[in-house]
């Protein structure tokens, strides 16, 4: 498969030529409004003709750091002319959202559209030739998870994608979840992130990729005489019977959560619901019609009664099983509080306000789980705007990386250098092998070499050293006066953040006896290192 | 020797903090008084090397006095001691693979001790799943945050006091007000890119990929590590820039001991290897005396599920390569190797039949080794369950009679001196009966 040699541009942030920043502006504002009426409603009539108030600009500000992977000069200036309101409907409704960004990633990484089965068919050709590594499809799976966060246009829809996968995650590297990742996120995940809870929920639950993860294909009813289930890749010599590893998490993790009242008796007839819950395989030896599909393989259901929460499920059901256990969970008050208050953690503070979770829960038990309606709650709430939530979180290394690619001037050739970066920081997509997925918190980010980490990360980047980004070099005109374009840098990489100590930390740097020689295009490159390397850097 | 090495230090230390011009505030922490005196009180080291991708035990440390080894291997079984290429004779019924040579009269100055059949209780075959629990220290329990050595750092008394507290200590080191030559985060380092998930957790802890370009800016560039030790003091101070401030202190504290001025005793050669080259860096920290309790380094290349070959072929290449380093880590270290325990480990051992492709499949138990000055050697440990087709887990793998938090358990109270056992393997009951004495 040829690999397009085009290169990425993202959005000059106008960091260090303010020129630009106002074409940037413009373009943004025309590629927002998919609708030709909202276009022009909203280049013609900006809400604002006078200059917004200080505690106006901190709430837009405090709204883009928290649902967009980087808050551009331009992006401020659109929040700021349309409302934070308007701005956030349209987030939530991204299919009318023009995103040429994303159409060009897909034509560039091939690997994220194709179907399971054809991915299988390209790593593992049916001549016995050797196929691609499947590093190679991590890299453009992760690179165009890189690339569609920093540069869509969709941005609310590309956060909650990053807390939904986790919330439900998957791990490439475990067997047949190679193939079917890619399709897992595009067909799972995506179209549900402002959809119905339930149908996430049981798109999730009927993905060969989370009936692998997760065990599920190989659970069958202990009496059923079956001697292993018919699936692909499967551990030799691995004894049948149930296997309760989805069913616990689908309680622990995905709904009630850990602590949400379920007993290992539950655990037990959950799984049972489970049984014959599978997949066709995709090995080519047994090609067929529900290859990498899901297959409900009734004579490995255990047909018994259960019983699940308190509610009996009768004997003698099918598949019904197994749907009426994710309904069960889906409409179950403790899922609502779970989930809410993981949003709170992940969107607003390590120390989730109860109050707020508890409004995010009452929301999602009224709406059935509505994901757009509790998604618009979160981010209307006052408690969401209050002083104390703002820049109180620590970017992840994924969020550091692609905030910087966003908001900088960077080309994203391709992802080598990018996947050794969050390789080192233990923050590779789809790389998560754990079912809770990547932390949110910064207590697992934070520790003394993970910020040497990010400090090299900032020079490295800057200074062009990682294989794969390259930075803008800066014309020299503008280099040469590095230090006074540094109110501008500042101001695009960290808007409304006090950042006098940091420019003078910044200035008596250039002119240390050590760095006064630099070229100009270094001391700058130096300057937009120190700033994505700062403490302020790393939190939004 | 010993007493020599620690001379130099003290005297090319000065002459390093004269040179690298470090602030006051570095000079009022007693550095170089306590490593001048540490004579009294030694710090002791464990060094883990881990073995990914699941080593071959049964070729390591062969069982040549089954008959069933040699009929569950036709073509990869190390031969019975006495003719070339067979295996080097322990104990009349186990014998070291030949290319662990280097290791064998370590063993007979016994100082080196193997436990076998050992792992871990958990039954997956998984790399993935199994390197976590080992890792984690928690078998089958996936929702283990941190790694078993963050805890035995955390759990285990520094510089003459109880820590109850990991980050209360961490404060303490970050503002120099006890020391050891070193701060927190040096307690427990990793060589490579990446902190291992044993090592993480709470207590600082730093993965060090290369000595020479450790720090800011790749080492060599003071004037930017200033301004970013300037750029992380700010009035926020949380989380953030503690952690900052802990690495800067550490990148202090390496630059005034200068690690790198310790060249390789004489006659010592580490392999080319990256193996050799993260030991080589251990045995310089460890001589520059800052404080490291915990050193931890990867070794890989051992899922041979094809042509592992038998006293000659791809596994042995590896194991000349494991053996060679860590022989000339032992000779390099000399006297120090009282204060050292070496010991290794793998995720799970493979299969006792040889597999279609010349090769092994996953497995169960394995076998570790155990080495150092305090260590009871010269023994093979734990209890032999037998090749027998019926003596073994599944009808396939070695049975496992030892789990692998009995040895570090044994290895963290016996070497290092954790205090709370409990904590550091949370779920499960440790009981220094089931310790197998390798420590005495």
């Amino acid at each position: 498969m040829k690999r397009a040699h085009r290169t990425h541009r993202f959005a000059r942030p106008g960091a260090l030529i303010p020129r630009r920043c106002a074409r940037v502006a413009l373009v943004a504002v025309v590629s927002l409004g998919a609708l030709a009426g909202a276009r022009a409603a909203t280049a013609q009539a900006p809400s604002h003709s006078r200059s917004p108030s200080p505690e106006d600009s901190a709430q837009a500000i405090h709204l883009l750091n928290r649902a967009t992977f980087g808050a551009r000069p331009a992006d401020i200036a659109a929040v700021l002319s349309e409302g934070r309101i308007a701005w956030l409907e349209r987030q939530l409704q991204p299919d009318r959202i023009q995103d040429t960004a994303v159409t060009a990633i897909e034509r560039r990484y091939p690997y994220t559209s194709v179907t399971p089965q054809e991915l299988y068919r390209v790593l593992e050709p049916a001549d016995g030739s050797k196929g691609p590594s499947p590093q190679t499809v991590l890299i453009q799976l992760a690179s165009a998870r890189l690339v569609r966060s920093a540069a869509s246009e969709r941005q609310l829809e590309q956060m909650m994608t990053d807390f939904w996968f986790n919330h439900f995650n998957v791990f490439f590297q475990k067997g047949a979840d190679r193939y079917l990742v890619a399709d897992y996120e595009r067909s799972a995940i995506r179209p549900h992130v402002f959809g119905r809870f339930e149908d996430m929920l049981r798109a999730t639950a009927r993905h060969p990729a989370m009936l692998f993860y997760l065990d599920n294909w190989r659970s069958v009813h202990v009496d059923s005489g079956a001697r292993r289930p018919l699936a692909q890749a499967q551990p030799k010599r691995m004894a049948a019977g149930l296997n309760e590893n989805y069913a616990r998490e689908l309680m622990e993790l995905h709904t009630l959560g850990v602590d949400g009242g379920y007993t290992q008796r539950d655990v037990v007839d959950v799984a049972r619901a489970f049984t014959g819950w599978s997949f066709g395989p995709l090995n080519a030896k047994a090609r067929s019609d529900d290859a990498g599909e899901f297959v409900f393989r009734a004579q490995l259901h255990d047909r018994g009664a259960k019983e699940v929460l308190g509610k009996e499920l009768a004997s003698g059901r099918g598949m019904e099983d197994g749907d009426d256990v994710l309904r069960l969970l889906a409409a179950h008050p403790a899922t609502a509080h779970h989930i809410a208050t993981k949003l709170v953690e992940y969107f607003v503070s390590d120390t989730p306000d109860p109050a707020l979770a508890d409004r995010l829960a009452a929301v999602f038990t009224k709406t059935g789980g509505d994901l757009r309606l509790v998604t618009r709650a979160l981010f209307t709430d006052s408690a969401f705007y209050r002083a104390e939530h703002r820049r109180n979180k620590v970017k992840t290394p994924f969020h550091l990386v692609a905030s910087t690619l966003r908001m900088t001037d960077a080309q994203f050739v391709d992802g080598r250098g990018a996947m050794q970066v969050l390789r080192a920081m233990g923050h590779v997509p789809y790389m998560s092998s754990d079912p809770t997925g990547y932390p949110a918190t910064s207590e697992d980010w934070v520790n003394s070499g993970a910020m040497l980490a990010r400090m090299n990360y900032g020079i490295d980047l800057a200074s062009g050293k990682i294989a794969g980004i390259r930075p803008r070099s800066p014309e020299s005109r503008e280099a040469a006066s590095a230090t006074a374009n540094l109110d501008g840098l500042t101001r695009a990489l960290l808007p409304g953040v006090n950042t006098d100590a940091l420019k003078r930390a910044v200035i008596a740097d250039a002119s240390s006896s050590a760095n006064v020689a630099l070229a100009p295009r270094q001391r700058a490159a130096r300057a937009v290192g120190l700033v994505i390397g700062s403490p302020e850097f790393q939190r939004h | 020797m010993n007493g020599i090495n620690r001379r130099a230090f003290v005297r090319n230390g000065s002459l390093a903090l004269l040179a690298l011009g470090i602030p006051p505030a570095f000079l009022r922490t007693p550095l170089l008084a306590e490593t001048a005196g540490r004579a009294a009180a030694r710090k002791k080291t464990l060094i883990c090397i881990f073995q990914r991708g699941a080593v071959d035990g049964l070729s390591m440390v062969v069982p040549h006095g089954e008959a069933a080894y040699y009929a569950s291997r036709r073509s990869i079984a190390v031969r019975r001691p006495g003719g070339a290429g067979g295996a080097i004779d322990l104990d009349g019924f186990f014998g070291l693979h030949p290319s662990l040579r280097p290791l064998h009269d370590l063993y007979g100055r016994k100082e080196m001790s193997i436990i076998h059949a050992v792992g871990s209780p958990s039954a997956t075959r998984s790399h993935f799943d199994a390197q976590d629990y080992m890792e984690s220290g928690t078998p089958d329990a996936k929702s283990t945050r941190d790694g078993w050595l963050n805890r035995v750092l955390t759990n285990t008394s520094c510089c003459g006091r109880t820590l109850a507290d990991g980050s209360a200590h961490a404060a303490d080191h970050a503002v120099g007000q006890i020391t050891v030559g070193g701060v927190a985060a040096l307690r427990g380092i990793a060589l490579g890119a990446e902190l291992p998930r044993s090592l993480r957790g709470a207590h600082p802890a730093l993965a060090i990929a290369d000595l020479q370009k450790f720090g800011v800016g790749g080492g060599g560039d003071s004037a930017l590590e200033e301004t970013f030790q300037r750029v992380y003091r700010t009035e926020t101070n949380d989380a953030v820039e503690g952690a900052a401030g802990d690495a800067f202190e550490a990148i202090r504290i390496l630059k005034a001991a200068n690690p790198l001025q310790y060249a390789p005793a004489a006659g010592v050669s580490y392999p080319g290897s990256a193996f050799g080259r993260s030991l080589r860096q251990i045995a310089q920290l460890i001589k520059s005396g800052v404080g490291v309790e915990v050193a931890f380094a990867d070794v890989g290349g051992w899922d041979t599920h094809q042509a592992q070959g038998g006293a000659e072929g791809q596994l042995a290449r590896r194991l000349d390569d494991l053996a060679r380093g860590i022989r000339a880590l032992y000779d390099d270290l000399g006297d120090r190797m009282e204060d050292v325990v070496l010991i290794t480990m793998s995720e799970f051992g493979r299969t006792v039949r040889e597999n279609g492709s010349g090769g092994t499949d996953h497995g169960h138990a394995n076998c570790m080794m155990v080495m150092g000055g305090g260590v009871s050697g010269g023994r093979i440990l734990g209890d032999w369950p037998g090749l027998e087709p019926e003596q073994l887990y599944d009808g396939r793998d070695l049975a496992l009679t030892t789990d692998f938090r009995d040895v570090f358990a044994e290895v963290s109270s016996r070497h290092l001196g954790t205090a709370d056992l409990a904590k550091v393997f949370p779920g499960y009951k440790v009981d220094t009966k089931r310790f197998r004495g390798f420590m005495g």
